[in-house]
């Protein structure tokens, strides 16, 4: 048989069933439609959507093959011989296949409508020869449907396989023959589905009513049965399965369980689909399906997520055949739990979500995140409505096993915002609550445990202008507490449940100090003691009765001699708050961080978001379902680390240690952010209190210890990770010096320096003041003058640098000598690291050496009888404003392994000629103040 | 300058002058070793004039011994150096060192403080005393020696340093405002 002869045979079948399609259509299709229309009945609109469908595909069907017959009978009529190529069918052999499945499938749901029929039996006998009175409608139907379609299909594999036959061994065998096995596939296909059609109208039958009251859907076939096939080697607890073509349902006597077949997963040894996550009546059978099932019911379950069928063959493997162990699906939770009701659309695996998803409960919450093994996990934004109005709680958080765990924002529906860590669903560890907009407007910074402010927190009222540092227990001040308020009043107490307890200290603007009982709006109660700043003092009891002022009783002590200077610069909250009991919560979050391996998974939860603003935050949904955009890559943890190893010389270090505080990307810059936050939010504004300078001071500094501990703590990690434990004692030395306050405290410095340096510019603002007179009173002096008022020694004044004009005498000249100097040192407010202004320190000296050695044109060293006095004129004219508040932060940040050394002395040697000016005015000073006093 | 030129004298008459940062002749440093330690002078000079006395507790605040100079050729000085010795027990460090320099120890025939009255001053206040010549170099080592081993041992971490090396913070203080 050559290719010509299958053609001509072919034609022959074409021309035939085209013809009987025709008639089909006229006879039955035809009369069909038109009478469908009229029924209204639920079964009958089904029946008709049916029919509809039906004549769609019969159409399809009827249009294929007439195109197929004019095809070939156009070949014929160029050239009597034909070759493969001309064949039709062979090359679009998918077309026709998916063409006759659809028909098949399509005849099969339908259920004809036996009324209609009784009225057309003779229409039906042109067709069926053997059709009998007895023969019902239905039968009768299918077999006119069906035949054809089944005989034509059977010739089409006839010719096929003869032409295989014939054309011998070529490539073009191949195509001949896997074309003539799809059609033979297909004849059991089709036989296959009128089987299972069967199978399942007996089932319908042999199930009790309320099962397939339950169960019987018109489109559900049964695909396999327990009955038939055994599931198990040994049986099991369940007694029955049914496994349908979009469910898996057990029988437990009466009872039965239906599975969705998206939820079901199979493997070798289990078969898992769990509806409800939260519960355990996860079907989790343990046994080994037979392998017989274990096919069965992958490719059901391939075929109801494709949502289309096939006719696969037993043993059938590769690509595809499986249903994917990841799969992407809604689906709505039914069983009790916490899901409830809910809608989950998103990644599965195993039965469970695991992936991204949404979860959507009918009440309104919802959740939008990373999803693993059933439960939220990972970020996510969870949306709850509140009850009375149109607003809703927002959480951006990190979970953890289906709670809040690590770092969140939460932006509460009456307008407060909560940014910090959670645990187990509650507020735990450092965090921020605000609410900026109400009326009365808070901030709390601080510790958080069991949901509430518990430990060490500071409170800002901005309403009453009062600031509150201090302990905290369940949501009340309880404890020792600072209160520093906006007129500059400031005191410690003892709080218990929001009240005052016990006796306190008051600090007063004007330094007055009060100590003893005084209520809020600071008046004095009972028995208390009142230092007036210029020492007198006031002890015994004190009473307010309203609108008639302060009353007391006591005993008035002007003669000055309990004066103490330093209680009128007494510092607050030193022993009652410990340095390194604040602000726990923040380095806590960072060395589990550390301790746990620093995965980059878990870095945001730890260390809080980069994202530096809420408006940002915002858009975090999109964030959520794209992947992080290339900018972020630099972020990734592994090459923080391995950057970090490779900066281990200081001034690489230095380097590296700089950017990486001002990334908002990396750990060390999110902790130098939270550090700013928590200083910030105790020290700015009304926090600027003289008093708290030594608090403010000593924590700087022990922020300092504990970036560099967490830095160290990195290393470790990214050398261990190298394999290289860091056990080098070559280095070990070196690495000694590198200590926070060489490195670190340097560099972190600018964020804390604008609070800082106001705490001590407030701490040393009447010694400044006086120091400043006498700046002035100086300033009066021209060079010679005063270089003779300080007992410079003649020889070393430099009037050589004095170039003259006609007019000007040297014994006039002003700010002119030690110039360069002078414009030296004037370069100390221009930096904010100690180091940067000794080195400043130093060469202003190098500069007076310099000049000096000019003028007597030798190398002078300079004993201290000559600096000293030189040193003072050149810091006389330097005029730096707050140089007391300089010296002391130098002094008080400075790397103390200087202590002694010559930026010690050279400091020193600035501070005595400081004070010297200070003293030296306080003199007039006084004398003018006792004159003002006296009228 | 006398105490300028007993310091200089101390510190140039070693090699490692060079390597430590100096302010001129007011701030400098030398490493001496005392038995199996090395001693690290940082001597720190102070203004004798009588304006600046007021500022002299900020220069010895933390010193661990003060060298007070006098010409053995002016009586006076030795007055002087009294009331230093006095202000340093009454407002100086506790157990601080002090050690006495009668300087230009040359020129004895112009003497007027006697090496006697020195001796016996000095063991009444439980200071070392010598008499040293700066421009001959007599006596300016053992007078450091001499201070080295009254220093007591201090604990390593003390002063943030480490090793064997240990930092006792000296000022010299000297009575006298020039030569």
């Amino acid at each position: 048989m050559c290719a010509t002869e299958a053609a001509e045979s072919l034609l022959r079948s074409e021309e035939t069933f085209s013809a009987c399609l025709a008639r089909i259509n006229t006879i039955v299709l035809e009369p069909l439609l038109q009478a469908g229309k009229p029924t209204d009945e639920n079964k009958g609109k089904d029946n008709l959507k049916l029919l509809l469908l039906l004549n769609d595909r019969f159409r399809a069907l009827w249009d294929l093959t007439e195109e197929n017959h004019r095809l070939l009978k156009e070949k014929f009529s160029i050239s009597p011989s034909l070759c493969l190529q001309d064949l039709y069918i062979l090359w679009k052999g998918d077309l026709f296949l998916s063409i006759y499945i659809h028909n098949e499938l399509c005849l099969v749901d339908w259920k004809p409508c036996s009324e209609f029929w009784k009225t057309h039996k003779t229409a039906l006998k042109q067709f069926l020869a053997d059709f009998t009175s007895e023969t019902s409608i239905p039968v009768a139907l299918y077999t006119v449907l069906h035949k054809p379609l089944r005989d034509h299909v059977q010739q089409y594999a006839l010719i096929l396989t003869r032409l295989s036959e014939a054309i011998g061994k070529c490539p073009d065998q191949e195509v001949v023959t896997s074309v003539a096995k799809q059609y033979a596939k297909l004849q059991s296909f089709i036989s296959q589905v009128l089987d299972e059609a069967c199978l399942t109208k007996a089932l319908w039958k042999s199930l009790g009513n309320k099962l397939t009251e339950w169960l019987c859907v018109p489109e559900r076939r049964l695909l396999e049965d327990s009955k038939n096939l055994p599931i198990f080697a040994s049986v099991g607890r369940t007694s029955r399965v049914l496994l349908f073509d979009d469910i898996l349902v057990l029988i437990q006597g009466n009872n039965c369980q239906s599975f969705d077949l998206k939820l079901v997963w199979v493997d070798g040894s289990a078969i898992c689909s769990s509806p409800i996550p939260t519960s355990c009546l996860n079907l989790l059978v343990p046994l080994c399906p037979q392998a017989v099932w274990q096919w069965k019911l992958n490719q059901a379950v391939r075929q109801a997520l494709n949502g289309k069928r096939d006719f696969p063959l037993w043993g059938e493997a590769g690509e595809g055949s499986e249903p994917p162990f990841h799969r992407c699906f809604k689906y709505v939770f039914r069983a009790e739990g916490r899901f409830k009701n809910a809608a989950y659309e998103g990644e599965w695996y195993w039965g469970k979500p695991h992936g991204k998803g949404t979860l959507k409960w009918p009440d309104g919450r919802n959740h939008v995140g990373d999803f693993k093994e059933g439960l939220e996990h990972g970020f996510g934004i969870c949306l709850i409505p509140l009850l009375s109005e149109d607003k809703y709680d927002c959480y951006k958080c990190h979970w953890c096993e289906g709670k809040m765990r690590g770092y969140g924002i939460c932006e509460y529906g009456n307008e407060m915002v909560y940014k910090g860590y959670f645990n187990d669903n509650l507020r735990q560890g450092f965090g921020i609550l605000e609410n900026p907009s109400a009326e009365q407007p808070f901030k709390y910074t601080g510790q958080w445990d069991n949901d509430k402010k518990n430990g060490y927190g500071v409170w800002d009222d901005k309403d009453r202008g009062e600031r509150y540092i201090g302990i905290w227990q369940d949501d009340h001040r309880h404890g020792q507490g600072i209160v520093v308020t906006q007129s500059g009043v400031c005191y410690q107490r003892t709080f218990h449940v929001d009240k005052m307890v016990g006796s306190g200290i008051l600090l007063l603007e004007d330094d007055s100090v009060y100590e003893g009982n005084f209520t809020r709006d600071l008046t004095f109660v009972g028995k208390g003691k009142l230092t007036f700043s210029n020492g007198f003092t006031l002890e015994g009891t004190f009473s307010n009765k309203s609108s008639q002022g302060l009353q007391t009783q006591g005993i008035l002590n002007t003669s000055g001699d309990q004066q103490d200077a330093s209680i009128t610069k007494v510092q607050l909250g030193l022993d009652e708050f410990p340095v390194e009991k604040r602000w726990q919560g923040i380095y806590d979050q960072f060395l589990d961080f550390l301790h746990s391996g620093c995965k980059e998974e878990m870095e945001e939860s730890f260390t809080g978001f980069h994202i530096q603003t809420s408006k940002e935050l915002r858009k975090s949904q999109e964030y959520l379902f794209c992947q992080r955009g290339p900018e972020d890559v630099s972020g990734k943890i592994e090459d923080v680390l391995e950057e970090l190893v490779q900066h281990r010389e200081l001034e690489s270090l230095q380097c590296y240690l700089q950017k990486a505080f001002k990334s908002s990307l990396h750990p060390l810059g999110k902790l130098l952010k939270a550090l700013t936050f928590a200083f910030q939010a105790t020290y700015s504004g009304i926090g600027a209190n003289k008093h708290l300078l030594n608090m403010a001071q000593e924590e700087v500094k022990y922020y300092a210890k504990k970036i560099w501990e967490f830095y160290q703590g990195l290393l470790h990690l990214a050398l261990e990770q190298k394999g290289q434990p860091l056990a080098k004692t070559e280095d070990g030395e070196k690495r000694c010096d590198l200590n926070a306050y060489g490195v670190i405290l340097p560099l972190i410095l600018p964020c804390f320096y604008p609070e800082l340096f106001m705490l001590y510019m407030l701490y040393h603002e009447k010694e400044d003041d006086l120091y400043c007179q006498g700046i002035v009173d100086l300033s009066l002096f021209p060079d010679v003058k005063l270089l003779e008022f300080l007992d410079v020694q003649k020889h070393l004044w430099p009037l050589k640098d004095l170039t003259l004009t006609t007019n000007q005498r040297h014994s006039l000249i002003k700010d002119k000598c030690f110039l360069s100097a002078t414009e030296c040192l004037q370069k100390l407010i221009t930096t904010v690291d100690p180091r940067e202004k000794l080195e400043i320190l130093q060469k202003t000296y190098e500069e007076i050496e310099s000049t000096v050695s000019r003028v007597v044109e030798r190398d002078y060293k300079l004993p201290m009888d000559d600096l000293l006095p030189l040193l003072m004129y050149v810091v006389s004219r330097a005029r730096i404003q707050h140089l007391g508040a300089e010296i002391h932060l130098i002094r008080d940040l400075m790397d103390p392994t200087n202590e002694g050394g010559m930026y010690d002395f050279l400091l020193t040697a600035l501070e005595s000629c400081y004070e010297h000016i200070q003293k030296d005015m306080r003199l007039h000073q006084r004398e003018s103040w006792y004159v003002s006093r006296d009228p | 300058c006398q105490k300028k030129d007993i310091v200089c004298r101390f510190v140039q008459d070693h090699f490692d002058h060079n390597i430590s940062p100096t302010i001129g002749a007011s701030f400098m440093t030398k490493t001496v070793p005392c038995g199996n330690e090395l001693h690290k002078f940082l001597i720190w000079d102070t203004a004798g004039q009588e304006r600046f006395h007021s500022l002299a507790p900020m220069y010895y605040r933390g010193s661990a011994a003060a060298v007070i100079v006098y010409d053995i050729t002016k009586q006076d000085s030795f007055h002087t150096l009294k009331k230093w010795v006095k202000e340093l027990k009454e407002h100086g460090p506790e157990n601080i060192v002090m050690a006495i320099a009668g300087n230009k120890c040359d020129l004895s025939d112009l003497r007027e403080v006697p090496m006697k009255d020195a001796k016996e001053y000095a063991e009444s206040i439980g200071a070392i005393v010598v008499e040293t010549s700066a421009k001959n170099a007599i006596n300016i080592e053992e007078l450091f020696q001499g201070i080295s081993r009254q220093i007591p041992p201090l604990d390593s971490h003390e002063n943030g340093n480490n090793g064997a090396i240990k930092l006792g913070k000296q000022t010299t203080q000297t009575t006298r405002r020039c030569c």
